[in-house]
């Protein structure tokens, strides 16, 4: 399906990117990254962090300001016509008067590189709602038949933008299991998020954005150590709190019966470290200090002074 | 550009009630007014009739196949995602072009059908002919009206906006009332709008009259105009903001 010679270019290529709207709100600000074939990335970031702003500019949708944008090697224009990427952005509505499965008919068609209309509606579980009119879904299955549009084309690579905003937990699980089956096939695939478990859960690379610009960048559980507390929970006879206080890296220490719970700044010390005690240890569990916690602490956490020129940025819907 | 057109147009013909009120204004006026005697640029008022009538549901049409429609799924996003897939701008316009002229045939043709029987009009069947290959060209610059509005106004203002603009080419057109009965400043007006030349096209071509190069060449200069407004804006909405 994909030609010889672009097969060597990453998948997308984003040079000093900066996008300013109106002269005065910098939505990007000197963004660099590349995303080789065949990877499945998180952009992961707050609202107002720029990864819609990036997504449309890698569709075509949007000219950066300043700086290059690549997609397969070519410019996202040339990919579109091309016919090369799918996508799903956000508040892609539908036209009254079609139904399912004339939509998905049509992008089949639109697109050279064809999906079958039923592996489609199978793999956003339209199946039995291809004769529905647009008029009378709900917004979780006009979300679904936007996917099957943006998979019309078996991209080479596809962008989901908040793909999951409307879907419910059961929606949500059957279509990751789908975005996984189609990044098997190699499809590239890159997703904004808001959600760290999202990106934890889907993507093997997380690009943290916030305030226009990169914060981290690597694998989920490099960018959830950035978060160096870890909850270590466990069971113990007689718990004796003190001691458990003076261990390395111990913050906070709450005993109820047998069950603990520490609060740890270095859990690689603090482990050791308790089974140094030689008190009985059973059922040790650690946990990340709050997924979320991760997020606030990498994009600043309303720390003023490291926001840019962003006026629109919104922390208030992360998690 | 073949299957999205015909996916536009299935979508459309299945909005039933919004085709016949499309037709229904034009033909209830034909039914009023064709019985009355007299005659009028050398045309009995049932031919007469026939033209402005046909030029009114024509120019309706046209507009109504982008108009509203185009500027709600520009605000839904449907947009978006099409210009995400590969169909392209030149294939979209192309579509859109052919849909809007298409959209034109059943009022037309209720129309012709309506004077020949009802309004006993007595056409030969070439210069029928001719008013209908006048009518349907005739319509693309409001075709390209329809994309301006589209796409320069938001989906709640752009009902309105084609209402007023129908509404103005009608009246200082000289299609619901004699051109020459309005006012100097509205005649001045009015014979600068597409409407009025088409008008006067249609016409020409059902007395068997030499149609008028100049009329031609303002619908031309009419659709170059609106044509390259809608493009402007098409681009400028596809890069900046």
């Amino acid at each position: 399906m994909k030609t010889a010679s672009p097969q060597a270019s990453p998948a997308v290529v984003f040079r000093d990117v900066t996008k300013v709207y109106n002269g005065r709100v910098t939505a990007l600000d000197h963004v660099s990254f590349e995303i080789p074939r065949g990877a499945t990335v998180a952009l992961l970031g707050p609202n107002g962090a720029g990864k819609s702003t990036a997504i449309d500019t890698m569709l075509g949708l949007r000219k950066p300001t300043s700086g290059d944008v690549r997609v397969l090697g070519m410019s996202p224009a040339a990919a579109v016509a091309a016919g090369k990427i799918g996508g799903m952005v956000q508040t892609g509505g539908l036209p009254d008067g079609a139904k399912v499965s004339e939509l998905i008919a049509l992008f089949r068609q639109l697109y050279r590189a064809r999906r079958s209309q039923a592996d489609l509606l199978r793999l956003a579980g339209l199946t039995d709602i291809a004769d529905r009119r647009v008029e009378q879904l709900s917004g979780g299955q006009i979300q679904r038949v936007r996917f099957a549009l943006s998979l019309a084309g078996r991209p080479d690579l596809l962008f989901l933008d908040e793909p999951t905003a409307a879907l419910d937990v059961e929606a949500r699980r059957a279509f990751w299991q789908s975005v996984q089956a189609i990044a098997d096939q190699g499809t590239t695939v890159l997703f904004a998020t808001h959600y760290l478990e999202e990106a934890d859960a889907n993507a093997s690379r997380i690009i943290v954005v916030s305030h226009g610009r990169i914060m981290a960048d690597g694998t989920p559980s490099q960018i959830k150590a950035y978060t160096s507390v870890r909850t270590i929970r466990f069971s113990t006879p007689v718990p004796d709190t003190s001691s458990l206080l003076r261990l390395p890296g111990v913050s906070d220490v709450v005993a109820s019966g047998d069950a603990v719970t520490i609060r740890s700044g270095d859990a690689d010390a603090t482990l050791p470290a308790l089974y140094a005690l030689g008190q009985p240890v059973r059922g040790l569990e650690v946990g990340g200090g709050g997924l979320e916690e991760a997020l606030i602490a990498l994009t600043g956490d309303g720390d003023t002074a490291a926001v840019p020129v962003t006026s629109s940025f919104d922390m208030t819907r992360v998690g | 550009m073949i299957a999205f057109l015909r996916f536009e147009i299935v979508r459309t013909l299945r909005n039933v009630r919004f085709l016949i009120m499309l037709i229904a204004f034009p033909v209830l006026l034909y039914l009023i007014y064709a019985k009355q005697h007299g005659t009028a640029q050398g045309l009995t008022v049932a031919t007469l009739l026939l033209v402005s009538m046909a030029v009114y549901s024509g120019m309706g049409s046209a507009m109504f196949a982008s108009g509203p429609q185009l500027a709600r799924e520009r605000h839904n996003g449907w947009m978006r995602q099409l210009r995400i897939s590969p169909i392209g701008t030149r294939g979209w316009f192309a579509a859109k072009l052919v849909q809007s002229v298409l959209m034109i045939i059943p009022g037309l043709a209720v129309l012709v059908v309506l004077a020949l029987t009802y309004g006993h009009v007595h056409l030969a069947a070439g210069r029928l002919g001719m008013l209908a290959v006048i009518i349907v060209l005739g319509t693309i610059p409001f075709c390209a009206a329809g994309l301006v509005i589209g796409l320069m106004f938001d989906s709640q203002t752009a009902q309105v906006a084609q209402m007023i603009t129908l509404l103005v080419m009608a009246f200082l057109g000289g299609i619901f009332i004699s051109w020459s009965s309005l006012p100097s400043g509205m005649q001045t007006v009015g014979k600068l709008l597409p409407s009025y030349h088409l008008a006067q096209l249609g016409w020409n071509a059902a007395a068997g009259r030499p149609l008028g190069m100049s009329h031609v060449a303002v619908l031309a200069a009419w659709t170059v105009g609106l044509g390259a407004i809608a493009a402007w804006r098409w681009r400028q909405e596809s890069t900046a903001a």
